[in-house]
């Protein structure tokens, strides 16, 4: 277990017991991801506050949800976040026109300086290694895990948009995840 | 039985949240009568979840506004007293309005909560920690979420600005489609607009829900226009 994980764990101990310099301290840790996370799947900086403010929240009111025993805390969290953001994106989709995505998301990538910061830190470490691993991926994979993870679509809107037999997108995501859990499980 | 391959295909739809229709189905199924007794699938489901955990890190990190700090510091409620029993949480499940009984229009607010033992006011903690569970499923149901979760086999109804149907009408849950319904109960938001409501049948035995408005007291048996459907 990385140093960064044995943090989190005694955070999630004390955060169980109501302490909020634990949630702090969790807060400082993950906002930044969490955030950058919501706001490319979402697309909107407003919705991605609503994901990471109720996925803060549910995390202080429900802390016990995580359990060690199944792995991170970092990858339940994330998890966590990008699952309510896919809900809210899915949830809002009548409202969303898709050129904001890009009007929104454009000028924040790389902006900002926490990214240099979070690159120092252990969570930077493991993005190094996550990056290595989608670039192993071939391009017809990666291409439908990333219209599913960050695109926030369906396995059957992604055979749609891309003209290709649902099965086929089955099979890509699955080999995709499969090649992703050896590489990442090597290095994790 | 399908093979495991199979079933882990499934999974990794599944815990991506790309799953739809009958494969979401199908998944809901295997999660709640396989995955539990199969330690192979089990290891593939957390590893495939712990996929979806390092993904994040894929996006550029962005620090959000101090506003929302500020905004979550302002709804933190002390751990140490009774956490759902104070501020605006309780606010919101103690005013869910169910109405009590067939062909009545009793409301109760608060304390009460039965409808008829099929849909009653859910506990906000129920909720939450169910919500909050990766294998949580949400899917929209009109103006609110449905929550369940094969883990716990419950199914909760969420919603905020909901907003009142007709004077002299309620809406009514429905399981299965409007021509084979299967009636549950009658319910009311608040005049705030916020729903909490427990589906009081296991998550896997109810399917498809929908919602239709009816006159209030009125019997429940063929269902009138639906407003509210799960999708599909």
């Amino acid at each position: 277990m990385r140093d960064g994980d044995r943090e989190d764990l005694e955070l999630h101990r004390r955060l169980t017991s109501g302490d909020r310099g634990a949630f702090d301290d969790l807060y400082r840790r993950y906002a930044g991801p969490a955030y950058g996370l919501a706001v490319r799947v979402t697309g909107q900086q407003i919705l991605a506050q609503d994901v990471v403010h109720d996925a803060f929240l549910a995390l202080w009111r429900a802390p016990e949800a995580y359990d060690p025993a199944r792995g991170p805390f970092r990858t339940f969290f994330l998890a966590l976040v990008h699952h309510r953001a896919v809900d809210l994106v899915r949830r809002e989709s009548r409202l969303r026109a898709r050129s904001e995505r890009a009007a929104n998301l454009e000028p924040l990538v790389g902006e900002d300086p926490a990214d240099a910061i979070a690159e120092e830190s252990y969570l930077g470490v493991r993005r190094k290694e996550v990056r290595e691993a989608l670039a192993t991926l071939p391009p017809e994979q990666r291409q439908v895990l990333e219209m599913a993870y960050f695109g926030g679509k369906t396995q059957v809107q992604i055979s749609d948009e891309l003209g290709i037999p649902l099965g086929t997108v089955k099979t890509r995501t699955f080999a995709a995840m499969r090649k992703l859990r050896a590489a990442l499980e090597d290095t994790g | 039985m399908r093979d495991h391959e199979a079933i882990q295909e499934l999974l990794a739809g599944y815990v991506l949240r790309s799953l739809s229709g009958d494969d979401a189905s199908e998944a809901d199924r295997i999660l709640s009568e396989h995955v539990p007794g199969c330690d192979e699938c089990r290891a593939t489901l957390d590893a495939f979840q712990a996929i979806a955990g390092e993904l994040a890190l894929d996006a550029p990190v962005v620090e959000p506004p101090d506003t929302l700090r500020a905004r979550l510091r302002r709804e933190l409620e002390p751990r140490a007293s009774s956490r759902w029993n104070t501020g605006r949480i309780v606010a919101v499940a103690a005013s869910v309005v169910v109405v009590v009984g067939v062909g009545a229009v009793a409301l109760t607010r608060g304390g009460g909560g039965l409808a008829n033992g099929q849909l009653a006011r859910a506990d906000l903690q129920d909720v939450a920690t169910t919500a909050v569970n990766p294998s949580a499923t949400r899917q929209p149901l009109g103006e609110a979420t449905e929550i369940s979760s094969p883990a716990t086999e419950k199914l909760y109804i969420y919603g905020t600005d909901v907003p009142l149907p007709a004077p002299g009408s309620v809406y009514r849950l429905w399981a299965g489609s409007p021509e084979q319904p299967r009636y549950i109960g009658d319910f009311l938001p608040t005049d705030d607009g916020t729903l909490l409501l427990e589906v009081m049948l296991p998550a896997s035995s109810v399917g498809a829900l929908f919602v239709t408005v009816e006159p209030a007291g009125s019997p429940p048996g063929q269902p009138g226009e639906v407003v509210w459907g799960t999708a599909a």
